[in-house]
């Protein structure tokens, strides 16, 4: 499994910490408001969209959507990312996993986009609060944004397939930390890691905070 | 046609048992935060805190763990679930676990 690198700093974002009301918040440099709509906007289409099952003949889509099923023939992700956020269901049955994907791949499909768009909402609400606050630049152009539970949950997964896609994508393995460290300043791999790195150490602050209620 | 044959009939087991059990299994991966994979056992399976770590330490250190037990149709729904997390879950037919 991966583990949260140090993060945080005193111009970037806080740690994730539970309020007076009960919810979660954590405040944010607006860059890092900006990088983060980006990622889930950038996830949002990626798992809304299916180029690989799209089928000639979509008129029993309607039919199949109604009830619950995917198209008639799902295929495998060739894409590594896809492939890691929708996997096999069967390790060594194929026919197995490819009725299992039929049966689930629409439903989990809409769940991320649901909840990448929860946490899109989530962000828009915190830029709404007091604009002319924000932009008097209160706490240095902090922007706050206040989870309920549920909003909460949708973080956790969307930073979940977040760094999914891109540690995927990076070819990240366990214990691989100085690999990246090692990578020149230039390397655009080393930027994307860094960001990897620091989704992880936000998800850790909110584990660890919503944890602290569960026990 | 044949003549219906009295079949001697055990004894011992009278309780019905269920269909042959299946499990979840959870896959160790690279980038999955290891508070996290524990989290996720503890509000998914509601199992506590001490059984949720040993099975996430089992998955980190061993590349797998049976994570749940029941029918194939019970274990479709945790894979499902489990993917929805983001966790690397599969099912199987128990005693298949090599």
């Amino acid at each position: 499994m991966g583990h949260a690198a140090e993060g945080g700093g005193p111009d970037l974002s806080t740690a994730f910490r539970r309020t007076r009301g009960g919810g979660v918040a954590a405040s944010f440099h607006t860059a890092e408001i900006e990088l983060l709509r980006s990622l889930v906007g950038q996830l949002l289409e990626l798992v809304r969209d299916d180029p690989d099952g799209r089928e000639e003949s979509k008129k029993d889509d309607a039919w199949a959507a109604a009830l619950g099923l995917a198209d008639d023939k799902p295929v495998r992700p060739t894409d590594p990312v896809l492939l890691r956020l929708f996997p096999d269901g069967y390790a060594e049955d194929d026919e197995a996993a490819s009725d299992f994907r039929r049966f689930t791949e629409r439903g989990l499909r809409d769940a991320k986009a649901g909840t990448a768009a929860t946490v899109l909402a989530s962000l828009a609400t915190a830029e709404g609060v007091d604009p002319d606050e924000q932009r008097r630049g209160r706490s240095r152009d902090k922007i706050r944004v206040e989870l309920d539970a549920a909003e909460a949950d949708a973080w956790l997964r969307a930073l979940t397939d977040l760094r999914l896609a891109l540690g995927t994508r990076l070819g990240v393995t366990e214990g691989d930390e100085d690999v990246w460290a090692a990578l020149p300043d230039d390397d655009p791999r080393r930027h994307i890691h860094d960001v990897y790195d620091w989704l992880g150490w936000l998800q850790e602050t909110l584990v660890r905070t919503l944890m602290a209620g569960l026990s | 046609m044949t003549a219906p044959v009295e079949i001697e009939r055990p004894e011992v087991e009278e309780t019905v048992l269920p269909d042959t059990p299946w499990v979840t299994v959870v896959w160790n991966d690279p980038v999955n935060l290891m508070s996290y994979v524990t989290y996720v056992f503890q509000a998914y399976f509601a199992y506590p805190k001490v059984k949720a770590e040993r099975l996430m330490l089992d998955v980190h250190e061993k590349g797998k763990a049976i994570v749940s037990e029941g029918t194939r149709e019970e274990m479709e729904r945790d894979v499902e679930a489990m993917h929805s997390y983001g966790l690397w879950a599969t099912l199987q037919k128990a005693g298949d676990l090599t």
